[in-house]
């Protein structure tokens, strides 16, 4: 018996799989020793390099103008509006990851509203300002650098809620279409940031008045707070993946970018808290702003809202309202596999939201 | 690779990192129902801000002292010659010649039925959108 199972043994050869798997994870290994020491040496990621010129500055307000890339392009310009809380180039990461480049080589003329830090001479800006000054004055920019009465607006999360509040109080304005990517309404349905905003424990008139200026910190803290493990289970799968050169240099430019969350004006930040966390002021319709009610029924050009299917920090259920209440007769919502960054940046924006966005806005930038 | 009846460890490691990871998310994001963490989070924050606070007046006073700016003070006026300095470039001519000509704005969508854009970073496919309904968000979630 035991001599036949040692010859079975013998005509069978050694498993290939387990061989072979044995093999890859000691150069996995050795590969993981040697990249963790280059790690630690590396300078930061390089981002945003997509050429572009600088339009114009103002305190927090940037406004930069793509190069075009195409020799012929469309006559309407795009005028990107990011959230106040996040710098822009997560959608320009890299050559091949850049949605700014993608834009530019389809035939588009882009624009961008990026945000710096805060002085403390703006720690009174108010959603008002941002929304009648400084969106206003951007489009004002476009038009006089294009040419072109018309623009096409394109908010990212809370970008997207400042540009249809705008177009929402200026319907008659430049704006000619309206783009949203995972824009908040109904903040009823962000428990999470609702629980951490209630008054019963938390007094944000105390904190505004003691700090002026909400440090980046607390603004970070509150969005890891959604995910808490998630940060230490990052840091794992990069152990794990250090001998993967593409996989390091992804996780290493979303981290710059998560690293690189903006502190936030505290009249904002109050606004936030107080009207739209707390009162869910623009669902309900009596959020005021410039001392008129913003109805979002006053927006009636054509509108995209793009919804991220697992997005953990604007849940779908708390952007939907938003394609309902918005009185365009040509408007689309789209919820497409991703989370909040993934569904504009990353690999399946590239397969997914970016084609969708270019054939919505190409017969309407005409 | 070739399926194997022996198991996977590292595989099996990777497994059990992103579900002690969910399960780790669902048990602390449900206690913050609970306003007794809620409150005490927000003291430890406010303690932490205080502490903060109080340690760069302490060193803002002592550079104020020995007249050296702060590095905040450094910063904004970078900020601000970088804004002096990008409004100079605009007004003043570019050294490289006239700036050059921007490309017409006459271009139009391509005819119903042409191949999709092609992507630098692979061929992309067509947008599938996963649901255009509200019952998309009653779905699981996962990772962004």
């Amino acid at each position: 018996m035991a001599e036949a199972a040692t010859k079975e043994k013998k005509e069978k050869p050694p498993e290939p799989v387990l061989a072979e798997r044995l093999r890859l994870e000691v150069e996995r290994a050795v590969q993981r020793s040697l990249k963790g020491v280059e790690l630690f040496a590396a300078p930061p990621p390089t981002v945003g390099r997509t050429a572009k010129t600088v339009l114009h500055r103002r305190g927090t307000l940037s406004l930069y103008h793509y190069h075009a890339t195409a020799d012929e392009i469309y006559r309407v310009p795009l005028l990107f509006v990011m959230a106040p809380t996040n710098k822009a180039y997560i959608l320009d990461l890299a050559p091949g990851q850049s949605l700014m480049e993608f834009l530019l080589a389809r035939g588009y003329d882009v624009y961008m509203m990026d945000w710096d830090a805060p002085s403390d001479a703006e720690r009174d800006l108010k959603i008002d300002d941002y929304v009648l000054d400084f969106i206003p004055d951007c489009l004002r920019r476009v038009q006089q650098d294009s040419g072109e009465h018309d623009v096409t607006l394109i908010g990212y999360c809370a970008g997207g809620m400042l540009s249809a509040i705008h177009v929402a109080l200026l319907p008659d304005g430049p704006a000619k279409n309206l783009v949203c990517f995972t824009t908040p309404v109904d903040f009823s349905k962000m428990e999470l940031f609702r629980s951490m905003a209630d008054a019963k424990v938390f007094d944000v008139d105390k904190l505004v008045e003691s700090v002026g200026i909400v440090p980046a910190d607390l603004v970070r803290a509150g969005f890891d707070s959604l995910r808490p493990a998630s940060r230490i289970a990052g840091q794992l799968r990069l152990w794990d993946n250090l001998w993967n050169d593409e996989f390091v240099k992804g996780f290493r430019m979303m981290e710059r970018w998560g690293n690189e969350t903006l502190p936030l004006p505290g009249g904002y930040f109050r606004q936030t808290v107080k009207e739209l966390l707390r009162g869910n002021a623009l669902f309900q319709g009596t959020l005021k702003i410039g001392g008129r009610k913003v109805e979002l029924g006053n927006i009636k050009v054509p509108f995209l809202h793009v919804i991220a299917q697992y997005d953990h920090i604007v849940p779908p259920e708390c952007a939907h309202p938003l394609v309902e209440r918005v009185g365009s007769r040509d408007k689309e919502e789209v919820v497409l596999p991703g989370g909040h960054v993934s569904i504009a940046a990353g690999a399946n924006a590239v397969k997914r939201m970016w084609p969708k966005l270019d054939s919505w806005l190409q017969g309407r930038s005409t | 690779m070739a399926t194997s009846l022996i198991p996977d460890p590292f595989q099996m490691w990777r497994e059990a990192l992103t579900k002690l990871e969910g399960n780790a998310n669902s048990i602390v994001t449900g206690s913050m129902d609970s306003q007794e963490l809620m409150r005490s989070m927000h003291q430890l924050s406010a303690l932490s801000l205080n502490m903060q606070q109080a340690f760069e007046k302490a060193i803002g006073g002592y550079l104020a002292r020995v007249n050296l700016p702060s590095r905040k003070e450094v910063s904004e006026l970078a900020a601000a010659l970088q804004r002096v300095e990008d409004k100079l470039d605009r007004l003043l001519p570019d050294g490289a010649g006239p700036a050059a000509p921007r490309p017409p704005r006459t271009r139009r969508p391509p005819p119903e039925g042409a191949a999709p854009p092609a992507v630098e970073a692979g061929t992309p496919t067509p947008a599938k959108p996963a649901r255009r309904t509200k019952s998309a968000a009653s779905r699981g979630r996962r990772r962004s």
